[in-house]
C-alpha cells in the first residue's frame, strides 16, 4: 500500500464533504459538512506520517472542531431565531 | 493485509456514509448518516495505530459534537427547515465540482505514489503521544484550554444575548 491510496481516500472523504457543503442550503447541515471536511483534514494528518507529532496536531484538531461545532451551532440558532429560517438562501440581510 | 483490508473498508464506508448524506432530506436521518461516518474514521484510526485518537474520536465527534448537532435540529422548530431541498442538477453539480477538486489534489499528491506505507499495528502511541503532548507541545496544548474557553464564553454570549432580546 503506498502513500498515496492514503491520501486517496482522505482527498475522497474531503471532496465528498465540499460537495454537500457546496449543495446543502441548511445551516446546520453546511456546519455538518464542515466538520466532516476536518475530520478528512484529520485522516491525511494521521494517515500520512505515522508518528506521534502528527497524532498531537489531530488531537489539537479535535479541540478546535469541539469549539467551533460550539460556536457555529450558537451563531446559527442566533441568526435562525432572528430570521425564521435555517435556509441559507433566505438570509440575505445582514444589517441589524 | 488485514490491516489493509480494514483501512479500504473503513474508508469506503465513511465516503459511502457522506455520499448518501449528501441525498439525504431528512435532516436527523443525515445526522445519523454522520455518526456513522465519525465512526467509519473511528476504525480507520484504528487501523492506522492511533487507538487514543479512535477513543477521542468517538467520545468527542461521535459523542459530544453529534449530540449538538441532534440538539439544534430538535431545537429549531420544523418549520424553519422544512423546505424542498434543491434539485438533482444542483446535487450533481456540486458533485462534479468536487470531482474537480479531487482530481486537482490527487495530481497535486503524486510524488506520494513512491512513499511505500507498510502499515503495522502498534500498542505504545499513547504514551509517546501523552509525551508529546505535555514535553515538546505544552505550550499549544495549554493555549487550546483558552480556545476552548473563547469558545464557551462566545457560545454563551449568543445564547444569552438571544434571550434577553
Amino acid at each position: 500500500m503506498s502513500a498515496y491510496s492514503l491520501a486517496g481516500i482522505a482527498f475522497v472523504l474531503f471532496s465528498l464533504a465540499a460537495a454537500g457543503f457546496l449543495t446543502c442550503g441548511s445551516l446546520v447541515r453546511m456546519l455538518m459538512f464542515l466538520e466532516l471536511m476536518l475530520n478528512a483534514a484529520n485522516i491525511a494528518l494521521v494517515a500520512l506520517s505515522p508518528g506521534t507529532v502528527s497524532q498531537a496536531y489531530a488531537l489539537m484538531l479535535f479541540a478546535i472542531a469541539a469549539a467551533e461545532a460550539g460556536v457555529g451551532l450558537a451563531l446559527i440558532i442566533t441568526l435562525a431565531s432572528v430570521f425564521k429560517t435555517l435556509e441559507a438562501e433566505n438570509i440575505k440581510e445582514l444589517k441589524g | 493485509m488485514i490491516i489493509n483490508a480494514a483501512i479500504y473498508l473503513f474508508g469506503g464506508l465513511a465516503a459511502l456514509a457522506t455520499l448518501l448524506m449528501i441525498f439525504q432530506r431528512e435532516p436527523v436521518k443525515a445526522a445519523m448518516l454522520m455518526l456513522a461516518a465519525l465512526l467509519s474514521t473511528a476504525g480507520l484510526y484504528l487501523a492506522l495505530s492511533a487507538q487514543l485518537l479512535a477513543a477521542l474520536q468517538i467520545i468527542l465527534y461521535a459523542g459530544a459534537i453529534m449530540t449538538l448537532f441532534i440538539v439544534a435540529l430538535t431545537a429549531t422548530p420544523a418549520a424553519w427547515r422544512d423546505k424542498p431541498s434543491k434539485s438533482r442538477f444542483i446535487k450533481m453539480l456540486g458533485l462534479a465540482a468536487a470531482a474537480v477538486i479531487l482530481t486537482e489534489l490527487l495530481k497535486v499528491s503524486a510524488l506520494l505514489k513512491q512513499t511505500v506505507f507498510s502499515p503495522e499495528f502498534s500498542e505504545t502511541g499513547t504514551l509517546d503521544l501523552a509525551r508529546a503532548l505535555f514535553g515538546q507541545f505544552t505550550f499549544q496544548f495549554e493555549l487550546l484550554s483558552l480556545v476552548i474557553l473563547a469558545s464557551i464564553v462566545g457560545a454563551v454570549t449568543l445564547a444569552a444575548g438571544k434571550r434577553s432580546s
